[in-house]
């Protein structure tokens, strides 16, 4: 009897910390995606704002897993969203993608380079270059009017007291995560 | 660059973690500063003036009217977007979008606005609705 190609399947099973890694991501990607079309459900409570409940994941996979993940975590997040709610290559695609992004980005430079910082300052910051990523994106690709940029401010302040609440709700989830060693 | 571990700043509770640190509050200033004197600069540049809307659809400014008093006729306008007509009414109460193309139908729902600064916009359609000038000076004179 030949055992060889049983040992070679067993020998290609990937470490078990690789597959916790990656079915850590994949839980916070299904919470992201959750998340993400709940609040799509909600009723408007303005334009474009949304209490930024799946950008808050893409920070915890941020410093839980580190800048790769943060990133491909919001690229799936509002991919894979698009499908449950419909708006795949939508504006409304269009819009969540770049400012899922681009705060993404923002809170990897901050988590990088701010000294000092905590969750709670870099989810703020997320916060606000979510809030004026969309509107430039708004402004480059449908409505090319600077008009548009009067809404900002009062939306602005919305995103700091939301980003601020989400920056803390993300540090009692991190600091219960390592309280419990998960 | 910090690590990546978790337990980087621990905290004890919700309300601890909502005090933030010094550099999160610098930022928060900082921000609240930047975003009150851009409000500040905007409503001082778009309340000046009778009450006015305007809409555009893309790059093009398609009609400016002025908002109706009280008990003046009603404008319904037709203007057509990317995906169709959308049908605009100014009244007493301001400017809305009574019906639109769009799936999701957002614009209808925002109802009526009439204030300064306030905007209407159909991203679908690529209509967008601004308010500007104050309601209140539409009672007074206006000297040329």
């Amino acid at each position: 009897m030949n055992h060889t190609s049983h040992k070679s399947i067993g020998l290609m099973r990937p470490p078990l910390a690789e597959l916790e890694t990656k079915a850590r991501w994949l839980a916070l990607l299904l919470l992201a995606i959750g998340l993400h079309v709940f609040e799509a459900s909600l009723p408007s409570l303005g334009p474009w704002f949304k209490p930024g409940l799946a950008n808050l994941v893409t920070l915890l996979a941020l410093v839980m897993m580190g800048p790769r993940a943060a990133i491909t975590l919001a690229l799936a997040r509002v991919v894979v969203g698009s499908f449950f709610i419909g708006t795949l290559f939508t504006p409304t695609f269009m819009i969540a993608m770049a400012g899922g992004l681009t705060a993404a980005l923002v809170m990897i430079a901050a988590w990088r380079w701010i000294p000092g910082i905590s969750l709670v300052g870099i989810s703020l910051l997320g916060a606000l270059s979510h809030m004026l990523a969309q509107f430039v994106c708004v402004e480059a690709l449908f409505i090319q009017q600077a008009a548009l940029y009067y809404a900002l401010p009062p939306l602005l302040i919305l995103s700091c007291i939301s980003g601020w609440i989400n920056g803390a709700l993300a540090e009692y989830i991190c600091a219960r995560l390592a309280h419990e060693k998960i | 660059m910090p690590s990546l571990n978790l337990d980087a700043p621990v905290r004890q509770s919700m309300f601890d973690a909502l005090k933030g640190t010094w550099t999160d509050r610098l930022l928060l200033c900082l921000a609240l500063i930047s975003i009150f004197t851009a409000w500040f600069v905007i409503q001082a540049q778009i309340a000046a003036g009778p009450a006015m809307a305007e809409i555009y659809h893309g790059k093009t400014l398609l009609a400016t009217y002025p908002l109706p008093k009280p008990g003046e006729a009603a404008i319904s306008l037709q203007v057509e977007g990317d995906l169709g007509m959308s049908e605009i009414v100014i009244d007493e109460h301001g400017a809305r979008i009574a019906t639109s193309p769009c799936s999701s139908q957002r614009c209808v729902l925002s109802g009526a606005h009439s204030h300064a600064g306030d905007m209407i916009a159909c991203v679908p359609n690529r209509i967008l609705i601004t308010l500007r000038g104050s309601a209140e000076s539409k009672f007074d004179a206006i000297v040329e």
